[in-house]
């Protein structure tokens, strides 16, 4: 062995150390750049290493049972692996080595894929170079690592789910279904979200609100939910199995007694968001007849602060926030999405009072009485124009970029559906209407979606094809027109004609943007995609879960979905909770730190290091009649971050598994002479 | 095999019949999977990269495929049909036939020394036919049980294989076996097959070989491919031009299959990419008649493709013929400025869709939809119930889906069958908490 | 079904009368393996000392190329033919080196 000084705070096993390296072919991702063969023959020749192997994927069951077989037959205390990265199957290779009968920790993951040959795919000799240096330096780690144990807590059989519409409401449903207690907080004063907007969804025509009402209904059924609404999670500590969350909750402002008094004297009117403000509302409000929970709720925000005037005598209506604490084990994220909204003259928007979006189209056609002819801004509407991909699918240098500089340039995924399915609810109800869907794909691609697109055809709905790059135009008719709206497009169905027709009503198919959720993005230490929704720990192996153990994602917070896949998304986040919390305990990794009791002489340092509550603190032994002061670590609360390690003066702290005595192996390795690498061991 | 009960039966061990047994399993159900191939890992095994990421396939399945053999609630019943079903007080009693594999599963180790031997070359399977593998074989390097299985209709029973194990597991007596399994629950996960390249006879009816199908590109850009590289298969020659044909057998009516199979475009989209890589000189073309890149991050992906130079054609093409080269030519109506074209291809592969796999339906006695996949009566309230209560249906079974939408329906489907095991257990202690720490 | 007492002499019986029992597929494939024999002999003999193309090597054999790449594929897999560069837009084959037992 080298001449090398290792910490106090590795004790080296009595038992010698036999090193198992195995360098992962991962079916030509790596061994396509990498030579494997030679990092293993270089491997092999090292200090301590009994075996030395390559296999075309070591994450396959015949790969694992190689290296179980080799920790049973050969004796291997050490394993080095170098494969894809960590994040992917550092935890597959875990079991592994728990399976064959080792300790977990006595394992070390070394990634030679994103870290070398996806990186150098043009510089064999050199990418080999690297993976030999980089195994070399898992090898030293591996040698003086020493088993640990993770921490195991108990984990509080409750959740708390952020969004009361359909994905929540599921999510809560299913995961009270599997034995764990819900709590649902949702920041308006109603449950139900978006989907109450909606008349019939697709494909099946039913009445949005009924299947709603029936879902809330099996909800408030559901004795282990708690809903809480107007509120909002003001605070968040913990982790995993144990998050501490405050809730502000505002006062809903009447009650039964005071209710219809109250709302007869409310006078002040707000515009009604749940006509997309198309409509004005009083702002003691219910938003809609059936709504959950039937009582009306004062809307603060618009409120204007006057008391009201009840039998004569004058009545303030008054909002006390109140807080609500609560501990959970997981965290639900169901916070949803808004329609875009397009600015101010895209597409006319804004400006010329035909154009409207196809959400608020749906709440116009939802208050005109059966039979009656569609009218809108005072005249019938005798040609209408549907224009898809309003926000949704745009370019960079075609589309205006937004506020934050970007350009939507996903696909919004409802939209195309949701235009035909109300097209030919339009065609049904007013079959003088002519329609015409200005579109770029059609993207009718789910179960009885393209029945939906043929049911449109035959319906006699037009179709204009235009391309991204050329969009259409919305103008103001000239005066005497025989319609208040030109919309000019080059029609690609018919060799990219240009088009004008005079319309009396332009809507625009909006796409989706995720809910505004800043404060508890940077409460939770969440991540979000290059879109801004919410992003997964991984789109196959995590797809509904977070990188923050503990946190899932359910419906559209994550991406655009329709309301089938809401509902699926919802289940799945229940799933994983289930697995998460239902053996009552959670696991969490031992990287944490740990203080040597021989070194720290109490200079504090540490506690002033960290960043952490309760991570570590100052206590006082006595000891041999003598009062000494030493750290505490509470593991719980480490995240192994390693501001302490820094900052001590006497190296009496460390982060397990990941050690300054380590470290100082690892570099060594790296920078060393190979050759010298080989000497040095014999 | 001893007849044994569990809570849940899932049927099929692709992707979603995988996930959706851990999901169970990992709440501490017994879990049994069933799956009528040798191995599990369904048609996602057999793929090279996965859209949108191009993380490879094998990185993604190979490790479920193992957690699922070593899970301690998991029982994992490969090679086996289902006979019949009944209903019984506590669920449903499953009759299962184990079919022979001619091989003692507790003896073999995998070693294939049996393959090495047999002299018999017969078409692979999980190769699309394309490669070869013996009659005695370990179906492929990573499958999961690594148990050699006998064709027994492949075999002169020379017995060179019974000779050479080293574990003496040959056994060509081995007879089918019945058992039963008593079920609280049933999730159906039977996947999909796609529609056969015989299908679309203007194409050239599955007689044109440089005419394939995508699960035969997917082979030959995966590194275990038939050929390690892209060649076609008529010919061996490394094509210079390949032309993708969007909704071959999908949005169809003349084939029946009415609806779009939502998969096609972004594995047309990947393979280009993938093939550019391979093969940087190659020209791709796809024709298409809309593109349908509507998932997370799927969007972005075509326009990477675009711009790293694939050609997207909107047309719709009328047949394909192969000239005396035997190279493809596609007769192709261009809809942006109604020309009918002639273009002449190295290799065409046909974008066909997805249509249920034949089998489990019946013998649960579950309704179709008029797409003959599973009939889920309210998909907006309930997306995994079937109509028989205590049978749900996950991933393909109930309509076209990628591997992302898979995967979460079943963890899904996972939810509705915890859901209704607890919901209907009397009183009874199910699930029990794991003994061992599980570090997943 | 304990086959490990089973002697040598009965074995033999047991294959025999196995392969009566299932005497239309040995027979099948019996023909189907001389003709694979064949295959792979002429293919062999063509590339052993110089490496081909699949369509010179479908030429001389007389077979439609796609067969012929069956073969080479299945020859590959098992390490009996080797790829050895390049010919135009066509890979070399090669017999592997033989093995000496």
């Amino acid at each position: 062995m080298p001449e090398k000084k290792i910490s106090n705070n590795e004790t080296p096993s009595s038992e010698k150390v036999r090193v198992g390296v195995y360098t992962c072919h991962c079916g030509g991702n790596i061994s396509h750049v990498v030579q494997c063969e030679r990092v293993a023959k270089m491997l092999g020749k090292m200090p301590d290493v009994v075996i030395a192997r390559t296999d075309p994927s070591f994450c396959s069951d015949s790969g694992q049972a190689v290296i179980e077989q080799d920790i049973k037959e050969l004796g291997i205390n050490r394993v080095v692996i170098g494969a894809c990265a960590p994040s992917l199957h550092e935890q597959t290779f875990r079991n592994t080595v728990t399976r064959a009968g080792l300790n977990p920790y006595l394992y070390h993951h070394v990634g030679i894929r994103e870290q070398d040959s996806w990186v150098h795919p043009n510089d064999p000799e050199g990418a080999t170079d690297k993976a030999i240096r980089l195994m070399a330096a898992g090898l030293a780690k591996a040698r003086l690592l020493t088993p640990l144990d993770p921490i195991r807590l108990k984990a509080e059989k409750h959740t708390l789910v952020i969004g009361g519409g359909v994905a929540g409401l599921r999510a809560a449903l299913d995961i009270a279904h599997q034995g764990i207690r819900v709590t649902l907080v949702e920041k308006s004063p109603f449950l139900g979200g978006r989907m109450p907007q909606l008349e019939s969804v697709f494909p099946t025509d039913e009445e949005a609100r009924q299947l709603l009402n029936k879902l809330i209904q099996e909800v408030t059924a559901e004795e282990s939910i708690k809903i809480i609404t107007q509120a909002e999670v003001t605070g968040l500590s913990g982790y995993v199995g144990n998050y501490n969350i405050s809730l502000t909750q505002h006062s809903r402002g009447v009650d039964g007694v005071t209710t219809e008094a109250l709302m007869a004297a409310c006078t002040q009117e707000t515009p009604d968001e749940f006509n997309y403000n198309l409509t004005q509302r009083k702002v003691i409000y219910q938003p809609y007849p059936g709504c959950y929970p039937p009582t009306p709720a004062v809307d603060w925000e618009h409120y204007d602060g006057k008391p009201l005037q009840v039998n004569g005598k004058p009545f303030h209506l008054k909002d006390e926030p109140h807080n609500i604490e609560l501990t959970v084990g997981a965290i639900v994220m169901a916070t949803g999405f808004d329609p875009y909204e397009p600015r101010q003259g895209e597409y006319g928007y804004d400006q010329i009072p035909e154009v409207v979006t196809l959400p608020q189209l749906i709440r116009i056609l939802s208050r005109i009485p059966k039979g009656e002819p569609l009218t809108w801004n005072g005249h019938a509407v005798r040609d209408l124009v549907l224009i898809h991909c309003v926000g949704s699918r745009e370019l960079d240098g075609v589309n205006q970029p937004q506020a934050d500089g970007q350009v939507n340039n996903y696909c919004s995924r409802v939209c195309c559906t949701a235009s035909l399915h109300t097209a030919i609810d339009m065609r049904q109800r007013f079959p003088n209407l002519n329609i015409y869907e200005l579109y770029q794909d059609i993207r009718t691609y789910g179960r009885g979606h393209e029945e939906i697109y043929r049911r449109a055809q035959n319906a006699m709905v037009r179709f204009v094809r235009y391309h991204g790059t050329e969009l259409p135009e919305v103008l103001p008719a000239p005066a005497g027109d025989t319609h208040p709206v030109l919309v000019r497009v080059k029609d690609y169905l018919t060799r990219g004609k240009e088009i004008e027709m005079g319309v009396d009503m332009v809507v625009l198919a909006v796409g989706m943007m995720p809910r505004q959720i800043d404060d508890l993005v940077k409460m939770l230490k969440i991540s979000r995609g290059t879109d801004r929704f919410l992003l997964e720990a991984h789109p196959k192996l995590r797809p509904v879960e977070m990188s923050v153990r503990g946190i899932v994602l359910a419906g559209t917070a994550q991406g655009p979905m329709n309301i089938q896949e809401s509902l699926s998304a919802a289940s799945a986040a229940a799933a994983k909770v289930a697995v998460l919390l239902g053996q009552g305990q959670v696991e969490l990794p031992p990287f944490v730190a740990r203080v040597d009791e021989s070194k720290c002489n109490g200079t504090g340092a540490c506690v002033e290091a960290c960043r952490e509550e309760g991570a570590i603190a100052m206590q006082t032994f006595k000891e041999n009649g003598r009062e000494i002061r030493r750290a505490v670590i509470t593991p719980a609360n480490c995240t192994g971050c390693g501001a302490c390690v820094g900052a001590c003066p006497n190296r009496a702290i460390d982060v397990q598994a990941w050690t300054l005595g380590q470290y100082e192996a690892m570099v060594d390795a790296i920078t060393m002479e190979i050759p010298a690498i080989l000497e040095n061991v014999s | 095999m001893e007849n044994f009960n569990v809570d849940t039966l899932v049927i099929g061990g692709g992707i979603a019949g995988m996930q959706a047994a851990l999901d169970l399993a990992d709440q501490g159900f017994q879990t049994a999977l069933v799956d009528h191939e040798p191995t599990i890992g369904g048609k996602m095994i057999t793929l090279s990269k996965v859209f949108p990421t191009l993380d490879c396939c094998s990185c993604i399945t190979t490790p479920k495929m193992s957690s699922v053999a070593h899970h301690p609630n998991i029982q994992l019943l490969t090679y086996c049909d289902l006979q019949s079903i009944q209903e019984s007080d506590s669920g449903f009693r499953v009759a299962i036939v184990q079919k022979p594999r001619y091989v003692d599963a507790h003896k073999c180790t995998g070693c294939r020394k049996c393959e090495y031997e047999c002299p018999i070359l017969i078409p692979n399977p999980y190769d699309r036919g394309l490669g070869a593998y013996h009659a005695i074989r370990v179906p492929f390097s990573t499958a999961v049980p690594q148990t050699a299985v006998l064709d027994m209709d492949n075999c002169i029973l020379c017995g060179k294989c019974e000779k050479v194990c080293p574990t003496q597991a040959v056994t060509f007596t081995q007879k089918p076996e019945t058992f039963e399994v008593q079920t609280r629950t049933i999730v159906l996960a039977s996947g999909f097959e796609l529609t056969p390249l015989e299908a679309k006879k203007e194409y050239g009816g599955g007689l044109l070989h440089n005419v394939i199908d995508p699960l035969m590109m997917e082979r030959f850009l995966a590194p275990t491919g038939p050929y390690g590289r892209v060649l076609r298969p008529g010919d061996g020659k490394e094509p210079t031009s390949i032309a993708y044909v969007q909704c071959a057998g999908s949005r169809d009516q003349s084939l029946g299959v009415e609806y779009c199979s939502r998969v096609c475009c972004m594995y047309a989209i990947k393979q280009a990419m993938l093939i550019s890589g391979a093969l940087p000189m190659a020209e791709i073309t796809i024709y298409y008649m809309d593109i349908r890149t509507f998932g997370k991050g799927y969007e972005q992906f075509y326009q990477n493709a675009q711009a790293m130079g694939v050609e997207f054609i909107r047309g719709k093409v009328a047949a394909i013929h192969e000239d005396d080269q035997q190279n493809p030519v596609v007769k192709v109506e261009l809809t942006e400025d109604g020309r009918v074209v002639e273009r002449t291809h190295d290799l065409v592969v046909l974008s066909l869709g997805m249509v249920p796999s034949p089998g489990s339906a019946g013998i649960l006695e579950l309704p179709l939809g008029d797409d003959k996949f599973i009939s889920v009566p309210a998909p907006n309230a309930r997306p995994c119930h079937t109509t028989r209560p205590g049978i749900f249906v996950t991933g393909t079974a109930m309509g076209p889906m990628d591997i992302v939408d898979s995967i979460i329906s079943a963890s899904s489907a996972a939810a509705a069958t915890s859901a209704y095991i607890r919901a209907h257990q009397n009183g009874q202690a199910s699930p029990k908490p794991q003994e061992e720490a599980v570090y997943a | 079904m304990s086959d490990e007492q089973v002697s040598n002499v009965s074995r033999g019986e047991m294959l025999k009368s196995l392969r009566e029992m299932h005497a239309a597929s040995v027979e099948q494939t019996q023909a189907l393996l001389r003709e694979q024999k064949q295959m792979q002999q002429s293919i062999c003999q063509i590339i052993r000392e110089t490496p081909k193309t699949v369509p010179e090597i479908a030429a001389e054999i007389g077979k439609p190329s796609h067969e012929v790449l069956w073969y080479i594929a299945a020859f590959k897999k098992y390490g009996i033919v080797v790829e050895t560069g390049k010919c135009g837009d066509y890979p070399l084959y090669q017999r592997a080196k033989e093995t000496q037992a």
